[in-house]
């Protein structure tokens, strides 16, 4: 038995602590202070109560650096897990404000604690180093998400959208719980260093390989990868817009950053190669498939949808595929993946604000729904303007830098292995173009249909939009701004 | 290095009042003028405070931050303040300043003047980026920003196909010299691997012969640049026609500084170019002085016969600059900024007396009902044909003196000549302007401008008569010679210097001005129709058609240019969008079609879906 020493738990904790006990918090003020108070106003105290929570918590993390290990990789606190944690927290702060102004629901209290235990969930993903803890986080998160998603009361597509991902999301649970159960009784222990050490050597045992597999599917499903992406087109389209957004964009990133930890920190030397037509069985190659699978399936499927948060779906799983590209880089590529998937995170919250904004509107969130946006609001219409390039990848926004570190990255460490992959990735590039030029076009040259009674937008998610646009325009033009704190040792 | 902060601010503000007025205040146009206005009015004081409280020293500063970084290849985004930038850096913001406040008054009633100033702002801001900038990436981002904010307002009143024909040709022309460019300075990055200047002039510094066998090259490539903004020969064309823009954007940015960069350019980077690419660039700076000095004698356009002097004068620069001389030539732009801008601004004044008329020869008589403008325009007219004490006597002289120096005897003649033609058109000008009774109607009517365009024009007088004895050419010592440079010297003795340092240049400079000045008295006193066709006959039709440059660049260039147009025409229209994109297109969206298939929304078909892909993965890795 190991003493535990629960003040240096406490300290390294303090961030999570303190987003649950504002999970608490808000439960607890919305129960017995805010039953009587009028709708609009208890979603924005409690909203705002969220926000300062997550404020509080980025703010202690700027204030207090404690970095350390606790207990063997039972929780690991770096700068780089500070800085990947601040995301999911402004992540969380932005969707919260979006949803200022949504009438999705009633029960605002809820809906807020269990957006907020989410962060927690991902928060404490991002910093551990053991499949135990990584697998409870992963499954406090998850189970937050599914209800977030099922949160419009009166859509049953909504209930639909949540009960699909449920199912899902348990099974993948399965394998993954399945993959870590075999790790564990490969190399005898749960801290993914030790488990590194123990495995050693290039050579892939087929039980090995099985576990490395089912690792990958249970993650490969939360980072939306094909063939593990089928629920993503149903959730993004049918959850609340703010869930979706939070399931898009925090959730992804603390995905991404916990997949790149098991494979390069767990699986270190296990990597095998990808060159083409020359494999070594490893998880590079595994990756590489998978990448490739959600270049084409995302980019391809993308081009015929007619809804644009299905649309931003596939784009999604697209964007799975360009982000793989980083994990595949190694420690190298961790940096310009957390630079990728935070920024991408900003520009599809905001493009699922603006459809959002669109679908309170006119009713619905269609190709055709947006058509005229400019003419009607033209300061959405330019942020819009904004993701959409973005997300194609267009200089000088931040997904253009993005994906130019990323693919750096990708051939940089491979030495040309994966040249291959890039080359696809890039020519997939060209063809989201297409798709994220069909909604500019509804928004920019299509004229709006007539006889829509002027509206004014709630002000909330409107500034949370613009906030997001500015986010991407910056870390675009000045890349180095968080670049830079990212790759530092 | 003390109050750090201003350099940023001064670049920036200008940056800050065009975004502004763009996004905002596009509609009041009081205030899109008071803020562009007082961004470089500030941006002036600032400039005057940081040199007070910084004086100047030959030891180069550099204030950084890293912008992008590549692997091992750091991008700065990055200032470097010595001498020459200084210098630069307030001459920049001085005399745009006067031309901010000049526009104000000309541009009065312009429905666009909320947009002009806004281009004004973004070409102020992106002069002082060349001006400021520590590397050639940074340059050449804010050379290309000049081009397209030049673009902007050449073509400013784009209603007329003139202008928007002007401004496209500027910016093609532009194009082509910076093509040159980008490769010379992906050579040098090559060759050294750095863009720095710093760097690069230490590296430089330790081995001469660093560059190796591509120093010639290098140089005359990122010369290509200075070619295109700085309009020499033969990219020369573009700049004549540009004056279609408003008269403050020519004297702006066609006197003093957009073509100015590119002798800035030459000089910032003295220390790349070698003694072969020099020859070279001595001999092309000199032509084209002297053809475009021909060609400004038979202009008959106000503006046209400046443009021409701008690009003779250019060439004069370029000249100082080949024949090892950056002193001289950055003292000649300093004096020219000011005296150029003077006479542009002063021509302006007299256009819109006229009500628009720019034709010398139905003007005359301005200078009893102009007197500000006249003996301002006088004054300009002075320091520009070289007479002592004005300032551009003792410019004009330290190039003939580098030249006689170097015993460059041929482009030391050559530059005599030009004095000599530059005194020339210039009195020319004078007289069938201000003298004679007037020749059209207009110009009977015409009466003095507004203040507002008064003082603009008296300021930039003053600087013209003093500018040759305000020490200048010391410090831009400081910056290229800083081993030989002595104490300053007194007003006084700067004023009698180029004759007890070298008599001989002096003595063949006023010479030529005097010359030029007997030859258009003969000519022009009385003359009420230009006299020199009749006794030169095709040779003076020659002058007045540009030797057929445009004529010959249309025939060949352009002619050629059409020609590939037209066969990529066809290969875009048939091979690349009917089959490669709608070939693309087509199988996309159906193989996008059949996997919309898949997406049945059935949870069964899902899970199936799900397993096979777990089977495939699986198989993969351990198959």
């Amino acid at each position: 038995m190991i003493p535990v020493n629960y003040l240096d738990l406490l300290r390294l904790a303090a961030p999570e602590t303190v987003v649950l006990a504002g999970a608490l918090v808000v439960l607890g003020v919305d129960l017995l202070a805010l039953r009587e108070v009028e709708t609009g106003l208890r979603r924005l105290l409690l909203l705002i109560l969220g926000a300062v929570t997550c404020g509080a918590a980025i703010a202690w993390m700027a204030a207090f650096p404690n970095l350390g290990n606790f207990m063997q990789g039972m929780l690991v606190v770096t700068p780089l897990t500070q800085w990947v944690k601040g995301g999911v927290l402004a992540l969380a702060i932005l969707t919260l404000l979006l949803s200022g102004g949504a009438s999705f629901t009633n029960h605002w209290g809820e809906y807020v604690a269990l957006l907020l235990l989410s962060a927690v969930g991902l928060m404490f993903l991002v910093s551990s180093e053991s499949l135990l803890v990584i697998f409870i986080a992963l499954e406090l998160a998850s189970l937050s998400l599914y209800i977030l998603a099922a949160f419009h009361h009166d859509a049953p597509e909504s209930a639909e959208a949540a009960l699909k991902y449920f199912l899902f999301g348990s099974v993948s649970a399965g394998f993954m719980l399945f993959g870590l159960s075999l790790l564990y009784g490969l190399s005898g222990s749960i801290d993914l260093r030790e488990i590194a050490a123990a495995l050693g050597g290039p050579f892939l045992d087929p039980l090995l390989a099985v576990a490395m597999v089912t690792v990958a599917v249970g993650l490969g499903f939360k980072i939306a990868a094909a063939p593990f992406h089928l629920w993503a087109p149903d959730v993004y389209q049918a959850a609340p817009p703010p869930s979706a957004a939070f399931i898009a964009s925090a959730s992804k990133l603390a995905s991404f950053f916990v997949l790149a930890k098991v494979l390069s920190v767990g699986m270190g030397g296990l990597e095998g190669r990808a060159v083409f037509g020359d494999y070594l069985p490893g998880w590079v190659p595994l990756l590489a498939a998978l990448a490739a699978a959600s270049l084409l399936w995302g980019n391809l499927a993308a081009i015929v949808q007619t809804n644009v948060r299905r649309l931003i779906a596939y784009s999604a799983i697209a964007h799975a595929g360009y982000m793989l590209l980083g994990i595949m880089g190694g420690k190298a590529g961790l940096p310009a993946l957390v630079y990728y998937a935070m920024t991408y995170g900003f520009t599809t919250l905001g493009a699922f604000g603006v459809a959002s904004l669109v679908r309170d509107r006119v009713g619905g969130d269609n190709l055709s729904d947006f058509a005229g946006l400019s003419r009607r609001e033209p300061w959405m219409a330019f942020c819009m303007l904004v993701f959409m390039l973005s997300l194609a990848g267009i200089p000088p926004l931040a997904g253009f830098f993005g994906k130019f570190y990323l693919f750096a990255a990708a051939l940089k460490t491979s030495s040309l292995d994966l040249l291959w992959l890039v080359i696809l990735a890039i020519g997939m590039s060209a063809v989201s173009l297409y798709y994220y030029l069909q909604v500019l076009k509804q928004i920019y040259v299509v004229p709006p249909p007539s006889g829509l009674a002027a509206a004014p937008i709630p002000s909330l998610p409107k500034t949370v939009i613009i906030l997001a646009a500015l986010t991407v325009i910056v870390l675009g033009c000045a890349p180095n701004l968080l670049l830079r704190v990212l790759a530092a040792p | 290095m003390k109050l750090e902060i201003l350099p940023w601010l001064i670049l920036f503000l200008p940056l800050v009042a065009a975004g502004w007025i763009t996004l905002f205040t596009l509609r009041n146009q009081k205030l899109s003028v008071g803020l562009s206005i007082g961004a470089v009015v500030t941006g002036f004081v600032l400039s005057v405070l940081f040199v007070a409280v910084n004086p100047l020293t030959p030891a180069p500063q550099e204030l950084s931050l890293n912008w992008l970084s590549i692997g091992e290849f750091q991008v700065q985004f990055g200032l470097r303040l010595d001498p020459l930038s200084l210098l630069m850096m307030l001459v920049v913001t001085g005399v745009a300043g006067v031309i901010h406040i000049y526009s104000w008054g000309y541009m009065r009633g312009d429905r666009g003047i909320s947009r002009y100033f806004a281009c004004l702002s973004l070409f102020t801001f992106s002069m002082l980026g060349i001006v400021l900038a520590n590397n050639f990436l940074q340059l050449f981002i804010f050379w290309e920003l000049v081009g397209v904010s030049s673009y902007l307002l050449i073509g400013f009143w784009y209603e007329k196909p003139a202008a928007a024909d002007a401004g496209k040709k500027a910016f093609i022309t532009n194009r082509l010299g910076d093509f040159g460019f980008i490769l010379g300075i992906l050579t040098v990055w090559a060759a050294l691997g750095s863009l720095n200047f710093g760097v690069l002039a230490e590296k430089l510094g330790a081995n001469r012969e660093a560059l190796g066998g591509a120093a010639t090259l290098a140089g005359l490539l990122i010369f290509c640049g200075a070619v295109g903004k700085s309009a020499q020969f033969p990219l020369h064309v573009w700049l004549p026609d540009a004056m279609e823009g408003p008269t403050p954007v020519s004297a702006l940015i066609h006197a003093a500084t957009m073509v100015a960069a590119g002798v800035y350019m030459l000089c910032r980077v003295f220390f790349l170019l070698n003694a072969g690419a020099l020859e070279i660039i001595a001999w092309i700076g000199g032509f084209t002085a002297l053809i475009s000095a021909l060609m400004a004698i038979q202009q008959n356009d106000i503006k046209r016969i400046l443009a021409y002097s701008t690009l003779s004068q250019l060439g004069y620069m370029v000249m100082a600059v080949g024949l090892h001389g950056p002193t001289p030539a950055m003292f000649h732009l300093t004096t020219h900024a000011f005296f150029k801008a003077l006479l542009f601004l002063g021509a302006g004044s007299v256009i819109i007396a006229c009500h628009h008329e720019q034709d010398i020869w139905k003007m005359g008589g301005l200078g009893r009902k102009m007197p500000v403008t006249f003996w301002t325009f006088l004054a300009g007219t002075l320091a520009l044909a070289g007479v002592w004490p004005l300032s551009g006597f003792f410019s004009k002289d330290a190039i003939l003196a580098e030249a006689f120096e170097r015993h460059h005897y041929a482009l030391f003649a050559l530059g005599v000549m030009v004095a000599l033609l530059t005194t020339f058109y210039m009195f020319r000008l004078v007289f069938v302007v201000f003298f004679r009774p007037a020749r059209a109607e207009p110009a009977g009517h015409a009466v003095e401008s507004p203040q507002v365009m008064l003082w603009p024009l008296r300021i930039l007088a003053t600087l013209s008569i003093v500018g040759g004895v305000i020490s200048l050419d010391h410090y831009y010592r400081l910056q290229f010679e800083p081993a030989a440079v002595g104490a300053a010297l007194s007003w006084t003795a700067q004023l009698t210097h180029p004759f007890a340092h070298a008599p001989v240049p002096a003595a063949f400079g006023l010479a030529a001005a005097l010359a030029g000045f007997a030859c258009a008295w003969l000519l022009y006193r009385r003359a009420d129709v230009d006299p020199l066709p009749a006794r030169l006959g095709p040779v003076a039709r020659a002058m007045r058609d540009r030797f057929y440059f445009d004529e010959l660049y249309q025939a060949t260039v352009i002619r050629a240019h059409d020609f590939i147009a037209t066969i990529a025409d066809w290969a875009d229209r048939w091979l690349i969008a009917g089959l490669v994109v709608r070939g693309t297109h087509g199988t996309t969206e159906l193989i996008g079609r059949a996997l919309r298939l898949v997406q049945t929304g059935n949870l069964q078909t899902y899970a199936f879906l799900f397993a096979l892909g777990v089977a495939f993965v699986l198989w993969w890795v351990l198959g």
